[in-house]
């Protein structure tokens, strides 16, 4: 039996945040890049101590970047990547519909959407491929 | 370049004369005989810098070390140790009613030097020595932190994290010159406002970056008729305080007798360094703040 697509949603398939890239506010870029590393994902969420999210990098941030940055390379990586993110980027509730959220992501071009609840604490991160994964396994 | 807030530091407990550093406040100058030679000569000097500074209309803080742990050769003097020179600091607290700053060399003088003192300041080579910059930060005072001569001004932040990690959020940064192949050093001007992005407050040290380091076999030798130029041009470039080390017999000194300022000098370019810090502000008065932003 499946699950009617409507009633599916974004924390259900959440990736949790043991999985995703997630650094504190005075990361500095080169550790940003080396969790995104790590993990394997195309961007990294910034936080405070609160968990509160405060920007994202993401790697068309970081390719747009080094065509944009003048100054050596040992300068940019001391950089917090917290001066090099999105401050206000586009999230996701967790209450909100898969269908919805996939919408988003097709709408804005984006893989990656954090899962933000109503008092602005990171709880997730929705990502493509496991969001398509289950939409297709409601239609199969 | 992205600015953190801008802090204040304030130097100077008990009842000494509370000396402000930082943002748009005026400049102040830090100084003194590079090491303490005596309590007589510790004392003339802080008379005599006093009388200056008054005259000028500067705030300052009195710089004179007890150890001197970088020198080149074995036989130079190397200080008049830690008692008997904290115990000097001390009374020129007590007699003059200014604050004082000293470096120390080894973590363990740490707790010591910041009993007395009300700065401590971190040597340029060991800037970027944890247990150096830990005790420091232990201290509860304001930090003098030194770029070594050798480190990066943006890679400074690694130790101004480590100090905060440590507990501590009061810290100057200066430049002091950076080697420019062997024996020689230059000055960056960008270090400043590099080093400013980290949100605290920068010095220019002028007698250290007008050292040529050990150029003269086992002492360093000095070019300390660029003094003025390099004043001048750090203070227009936007520095929050002036550092530099004088005395009144050059020749004679028992430290750094080639790159410290004749004191008979001292009055004329910290006039020019007042002014110039003023020009400045009020430029920005006129024309707004520093505002090119190349990777936007």
């Amino acid at each position: 039996m499946s699950t009617p697509k409507s009633s599916l949603l974004v924390s259900d398939v959440m990736m949790s945040l043991d999985l995703v890239p997630v650094i504190g506010e005075t990361v500095i870029f080169k550790e940003a890049l080396e969790e995104m590393g790590r993990k394997r994902l195309g961007i990294a969420c910034i936080v405070n101590p609160e968990n509160s999210l405060l920007g994202i990098l993401t790697d068309g941030d970081v390719r747009r970047m080094l065509l944009r940055v003048q100054k050596p390379f040992s300068a940019f990586f001391v950089d917090d990547a917290l001066d090099h993110s999105i401050r206000s980027p586009l999230t996701i509730a967790p209450g909100d519909t898969l269908a919805h959220a996939v919408r988003i992501m097709d709408d804005r071009h984006v893989w990656d959407l954090p899962v933000v609840n109503s008092t602005g604490t990171l709880v997730g991160l929705l990502h493509l491929h496991p969001a398509v994964e289950a939409l297709l396994k409601i239609q199969a | 370049m992205f600015f953190m807030d801008k802090k204040v530091l304030e130097i100077g407990y008990g009842s000494v004369q509370k000396v402000k550093i930082g943002d748009r406040l005026p400049l102040v100058f830090i100084g003194g005989p590079c090491a303490i030679e005596s309590q007589e000569h510790a004392f003339m000097m802080a008379d005599e810098i006093g009388k200056i500074c008054r005259r000028v209309g500067i705030s300052w803080i009195y710089k004179s070390c007890f150890d001197k742990d970088c020198r080149s050769s074995p036989d130079s003097f190397h200080g008049i140790g830690m008692h008997e020179g904290l115990r000097v600091l001390s009374d020129i607290r007590n007699e003059f009613g200014i604050p004082v700053v000293s470096d120390f060399s080894d973590p363990a003088w740490g707790a010591p030097t910041g009993e007395v003192c009300d700065m401590v300041q971190v040597p340029a080579y060991l800037c970027r020595q944890t247990s150096m910059l830990r005790a420091a930060a232990q201290t509860g005072r304001p930090i003098h932190l030194k770029k070594g001569q050798f480190m990066s001004p943006w890679n400074m932040k690694n130790s101004v994290r480590k100090i905060e990690a440590a507990g501590n959020h009061q810290v100057l940064l200066a430049d002091r010159g950076t080697f420019f192949g062997y024996n020689m050093l230059v000055n960056d001007m960008t270090s400043f406002p590099i080093m400013a992005a980290t949100g605290y407050p920068v010095c220019f040290d002028a007698t250290h970056s007008i050292q040529l380091p050990t150029s003269m076999g086992n002492i360093s030798g000095g070019q300390r008729e660029f003094i003025p130029h390099l004043v001048r041009a750090a203070v227009a470039c936007g520095v929050n305080a002036l550092f530099m080390e004088t005395h009144n017999d050059p020749e004679n000194a028992l430290s750094d007798a080639n790159t410290v300022l004749d004191i008979k000098y001292l009055e004329n370019i910290l006039g020019q360094a007042k002014r110039v810090h003023e020009v400045r502000l009020e430029l920005f008065d006129k024309y707004g703040e520093d505002n090119v932003h190349p990777e936007k």
